[in-house]
């Protein structure tokens, strides 16, 4: 039996997606929306070998970048060496001060990453973004695959398929690695965030507790969690979906309704886990991304296994100069965005646009960073029964407990538009399954 | 050196009473290498759940909750300090500092700041235009200066832009707030000690050089104060742009910062919709009213 069988179960698919509440929520002009995740059937395949080799270069990776949290929050080796510029660090919007000198439990702060890559047509991976803070989307192909394997058990039978409905045992380890004793808990901001779905089924999936930040509390300098009953019980670890700044009102934003007072203070403690670790931002601004291949040096000394894709810094003479001279080809990246927006083409802009952008440019080199456009490998989806190239990228998920771990799966997500590039569900954007093959 | 008796007391008062009022206080002197805190007595009412801490910037604080209904919270610290000769705190760990030298949102420029600082920025500062901190009576803290090794430039940049501030600067209170900018400040063209101390720090760090907010107190009675720190390369040397001079040893040392939001002597967080009013009071005197060398 061949994959194909398996599309026929496309509309039963993404019916079962909907009604499992899929979605994924946009805030635009103030308004709430909830929109599903447009899921085709067509997976996303990966072989066994370039996987692996996916695999050591994501590993790789996320040490270094772990290793470079514990340094700025530490000794600062790595601007000591000159290494990376310290405006890079400091006037970065994921730089906490709060965080200096504070270390987590057995050091971790990259517990779960998000390492989003590109293919480019001649077959070599990229790396596009490292997304450290709460990276979302691991949910979308658990979930995914399991009604897909409901829906056509012999196809998954009949090829060789890494089974990736481990991720929830994966995230288990990575949180009880660090749990300083107690419950574990997912906190959430609540129904009308954005990945909502997410993680309620991650709660439900790892077995840990779905809160709010009103059900949580610091008493006698630990963490409790209040039950139906008023009973509290001691909260060990953390795995929050709330933003730093709205974590603890009286260590962040003052203004925060949904944070947990007094939380950050006992986590300076060592009394609880906050998974990922407050201030991990400082590693994945675009403008730190420059420089992660330096730290894989600096750090494990080794040569990186995966490549940025090419970047210029307009920070630095010579690449500004690059930047201007080959303005057209490249793309252009405010560093202070993400979720796809503050992304233009040099060669989408008109004169006007181009000599206002290019005075920005001047005016706060830092600000920016120019990438070359690659040129992804399209891969097929399918759009309304006809298959069609699109471009994708893969979001791989990376968790750290004693040692890095790869899921071997991922979030591929597409453009539906076939002029674009840019693929975020949160420019609505669709998700295909990920098969990395046994064989 | 000094011997100096302090009290320092905040009162908050709610017009309806409050509860579950979650609190960090950063209002206790600490042992430094300018000040030996002796004998501190911290009063807190009503009583609360909590801890201590040291927070990121070596500050001193006490965090908890009162979860009771309450109307006043009372905060009182008294003890005696010992406070050197020298004013400087010496830099260990040099590449650390960087952090003081990049803006906050309080310490932006806009355009009265970039007019400010245009119209400085090119002042000679050589010796026989600008005679070397003039009216500085304390001979030793002079000498302990050029006896470092740090940028006498720096220090030169520092108390000229001290001077600046203080006369583009009318001392006012009341009319700016706590989460007043530099920029607006300077644009109102009257505050209180916090205000001054943005301004010369906004215009230091337009230099890249690396400089801190400092919260404490004064000799005298009355408020809190707020003064700057400025690094030469070696140490922090502090300067006081409220006052026009530099800190010496009446002067105690609360928190240290990157702005007064780093150094928030009170952040409170409780149920309940009441006005509320602030009241500070300090007290700080001569133990021994004559100076000791050693």
């Amino acid at each position: 039996m061949k994959e194909e069988e398996l599309y026929r179960y496309s509309d039963t698919v993404n019916e079962l997606l909907a009604r499992y509440g899929v979605k994924f929520g946009i805030y635009k002009n103030g308004i709430f929306k909830e929109q599903l995740f447009p899921f085709d059937m067509i997976p996303r395949k990966i072989g066994k070998d370039e996987f692996n080799y996916l695999e050591k270069g994501l590993k790789q990776r996320v040490m270094a970048l772990n290793e470079f949290i514990k340094d700025i929050y530490g000794d600062k080796k790595i601007i000591r060496d000159k290494v990376v510029p310290e405006e890079f660090v400091y006037m970065g919007s994921g730089y906490l001060a709060q965080c200096e000198g504070v270390t987590p439990p057995n050091g971790i702060y990259t517990h779960i990453s998000g390492i989003d890559l590109v293919q480019a047509k001649d077959g070599e991976w990229y790396i596009l973004e490292d997304n450290l803070r709460i990276p979302s989307g691991a949910s979308y192909p658990m979930i995914a695959r399991d009604i897909c394997r409901r829906s056509s058990p012999a196809t998954f039978k009949n090829n060789s398929i890494c089974d990736n409905r481990n991720y929830a045992k994966l995230l288990r380890k990575t949180m009880d690695y660090v749990n300083a004793g107690g419950h574990t808990v997912i906190l959430s901001p609540g129904r009308y965030n954005a990945a909502y779905f997410e993680h309620s089924y991650l709660a439900e999936q790892t077995g840990a507790h779905l809160v709010t930040g009103n059900e949580i509390v610091v008493e006698n300098d630990n963490l409790y969690f209040i039950d139906y009953s008023g009973r509290k019980e001691r909260v060990g670890a953390v795995y929050r979906r709330i933003s730093d700044e709205y974590l603890d009102p009286m260590n962040f934003n003052p203004e925060s309704v949904i944070g947990i007072p007094h939380i950050y203070d006992i986590y300076r403690k060592g009394n609880v886990a906050l998974i990922n670790a407050p201030g991990n931002g400082v590693a994945d601004d675009k403008g730190i991304y420059y420089f992660v291949p330096k730290m894989i040096k600096y750090y494990l000394d080794e040569e990186p296994i995966l490549n940025n894709a090419p970047t210029y810094l307009p920070f630095y003479e010579k690449d500004m100069e690059y930047v201007l001279e080959h303005f057209d080809d490249l793309v252009l990246k405010d560093v202070a965005e993400a979720g796809g927006y503050g992304v233009v083409f040099g060669n989408s802009m008109t004169k006007d646009e181009k000599e206002k952008f290019i005075g920005m440019l001047k005016a706060e080199p830092r600000r920016f960073i120019a990438q070359e456009v690659i040129d992804f490998l399209d891969i097929d989806i399918c759009d309304e029964g006809k298959v069609v190239p699109r471009k994708a990228d893969l979001r791989a998920f990376v968790l750290m407990a004693d040692e890095p771990m790869v899921w071997r799966s991922g979030l591929t997500r597409f453009s539906r538009n076939p002029d674009s590039f840019i693929v975020n569900s949160s420019q609505g954007g669709g998700f295909k399954d990920t098969w990395v093959l046994e064989e | 050196m000094r011997k100096l008796k302090f009290q320092y007391r905040m009162q908050l008062s709610f017009s309806k009473p409050v509860n579950r009022h979650h609190f960090t206080l950063r209002c206790f002197p600490k042992d430094s290498e300018r000040q030996q805190i002796e004998n501190q007595e911290v009063k807190i009412e009503p009583s609360y759940d909590g801890g201590d801490k040291t927070d990121s910037f070596g500050n001193l604080c006490k965090y908890g909750v009162v979860e009771k209904e309450h109307s006043e919270f009372v905060v009182n610290v008294t003890g005696t300090v010992c406070v050197n000769g020298s004013q400087f705190q010496p830099v260990y760990e040099k590449h650390k500092v960087g952090m003081f030298r990049y803006h906050t949102a309080l310490t932006k420029k806009g355009p009265t700041i970039e007019n400010i600082y245009n119209k400085c920025k090119d002042k000679d500062l050589s010796t026989e235009n600008f005679p070397y901190i003039p009216g500085i009576s304390d001979a030793d803290n002079i000498k302990n200066i050029e006896n470092n090794e740090g940028s006498i430039e720096v220090i030169r940049r520092a108390y000229y832009f001290m001077n600046v501030v203080h006369d583009c600067l009318e001392y006012a209170p009341g009319i700016t707030q706590v989460n007043t900018t530099a920029e607006e400040a300077a644009t109102l063209g009257s505050g209180v000690c916090q205000d001054y101390s943005h301004i010369m720090l906004s215009l230091l760090r337009m230099e890249h050089i690396p400089c801190r907010y400092v919260a404490g107190m004064m000799m005298g009675e009355g408020a809190s104060h707020a003064w700057v720190e400025v690094c030469d390369g070696e140490k922090w040397v502090a300067f006081d742009p409220t006052n026009n001079c530099m800190v010496d040893d009446s002067y105690i040392c609360i928190s240290n910062g990157r702005d007064a939001k780093d150094c928030t002597i009170n952040q409170g967080y409780f149920y309940g919709l009441p006005e509320q009013v602030q009241e500070i009071h300090v007290l700080v005197e001569n133990v021994e009213d004559e100076y000791t060398n050693i």
